[in-house]
């Protein structure tokens, strides 16, 4: 047990006391809030399944595995390792396929070496924008994004090198 | 992504043609089950989530918590509507306690409040999803759970690494959206 696995069940406790000093019908308002739940998936279904879809074919038509060799002598000279390319290529695309990696990641280097490491802080401050973005936009009428995915892989890219280095330090 | 989409598929399904073509219609099921099951835990989250959410907003806590966030909200944002504000404020949270999860309808609904209908984007919509995608994280839980399940001997270690990286993307990402916002309205004053 970790000090972080008491956050969220002391919160919770903290949101019923206050729930009940407020006398809030707990019961209604939770059934109320969970009903929007089906209802928000099946909208956003087709959205998650064209990208899942596009990544698994990127994936088995060995195109990731080409971009992530061409790309590692690049990757090399910013400080991040060819052991991360993987993770560092696909993280933008898919959340469930980056934990896998890194999950493949501990496995292969052990959770405590510098590559594990660094990929810990990779995954933290990168985020599956492509597949963000297309969700928050699905239910609104929006078609231009404009800068706002070259802004966030810029950011994350930055991020990675960043992330390599205060390993490296910490 | 329009062409984005495009150009994935199109080089794929091009490259399998030479390489794999029984691949090709397998693999599309496959990974559109794989978004069915996505969906299915989704629905399971979210349910308890909004749950949740609903609970905070009835209480009044979201309220408190959007005044608190409310002077940086506004500034970041620009964005005066109470009961945006109020969404985002839960988004923001959510993310930094790493509970993707749980920020996703939270972004959903502000981004349906945000529209104006003119099908572009607009300053606080980018801004939302910059600020999604480099989000500070004071909490990764996620992997710091999977890091502990591999057998790490400390895998709490990364959180000030995370938190020193997460807070330098966010503030470039803030400033990078804020920069080229001005840039593009000096433009389109020119040209007027």
């Amino acid at each position: 047990m970790s000090v972080s696995d008491y956050i969220l069940p002391i919160l919770f406790v903290m949101l019923f006391l206050y729930c009940l000093y407020k006398r809030v019908n707990t019961y209604d308002t939770f059934v109320k809030g969970a009903k929007g739940a089906i209802k928000l998936v099946v909208d956003i279904f087709p959205f998650i399944a064209s990208i899942l879809i596009a990544v698994a074919l990127l994936r088995v038509s060995g195109i990731t595995d080409f971009l992530a060799q061409l790309l590692s002598p690049i990757f090399n000279a910013l400080g991040i390792p060819t052991e991360l390319c993987e993770l560092v290529l696909l993280r933008p695309f898919t959340g469930s396929g980056s934990y896998g990696i890194l999950e493949n990641i501990f496995t292969t280097y052990g959770p405590d070496s510098y590559i594990s490491r660094c990929a810990c802080v990779i995954m933290g401050c990168s985020e599956t924008i492509f597949y963000v973005a297309t969700v928050y936009i699905s239910q609104t009428k929006v078609q231009k994004l404009f800068y706002a995915i070259p802004v966030a892989l810029i950011c994350s890219l930055v991020g990675t090198i960043l992330a390599c280095l205060v390993c490296k330090i910490m | 992504m329009n062409i984005f989409w495009f150009v994935m598929m199109f080089l794929s399904i091009l490259i399998l043609l030479i390489t794999n073509p029984s691949a090709v219609l397998s693999e599309m099921i496959g990974a559109s089950a794989d978004a069915l099951s996505l969906c299915i835990e989704l629905c399971a989250v979210y349910a308890v989530w909004l749950g949740i959410m609903e609970m905070v907003e009835a209480s009044g806590l979201g309220e408190k918590l959007a005044k608190l966030l409310r002077p940086l909200i506004k500034k970041i944002f620009k964005v005066d509507d109470g009961e945006t504000q109020k969404i985002i404020a839960l988004n923001v949270s959510a993310n930094m306690l790493g509970l993707g999860n749980a920020a996703t309808p939270m972004g959903i609904r502000a981004m349906q409040k945000l529209d104006d209908g003119s099908g572009k984007a607009n300053f606080a919509m980018i801004m939302l999803i910059v600020i999604n995608a480099t989000s500070i994280q004071l909490l990764p839980t996620t992997v710091i759970g999977l890091r502990a399940s591999a057998g790490s001997q400390n895998p709490a270690d990364i959180i000030i690494p995370t938190l020193l990286v997460t807070f330098c993307t966010t503030v470039l990402g803030i400033l990078l959206v804020h920069t080229i916002h001005k840039i593009i309205h000096k433009k389109a004053r020119a040209k007027k």
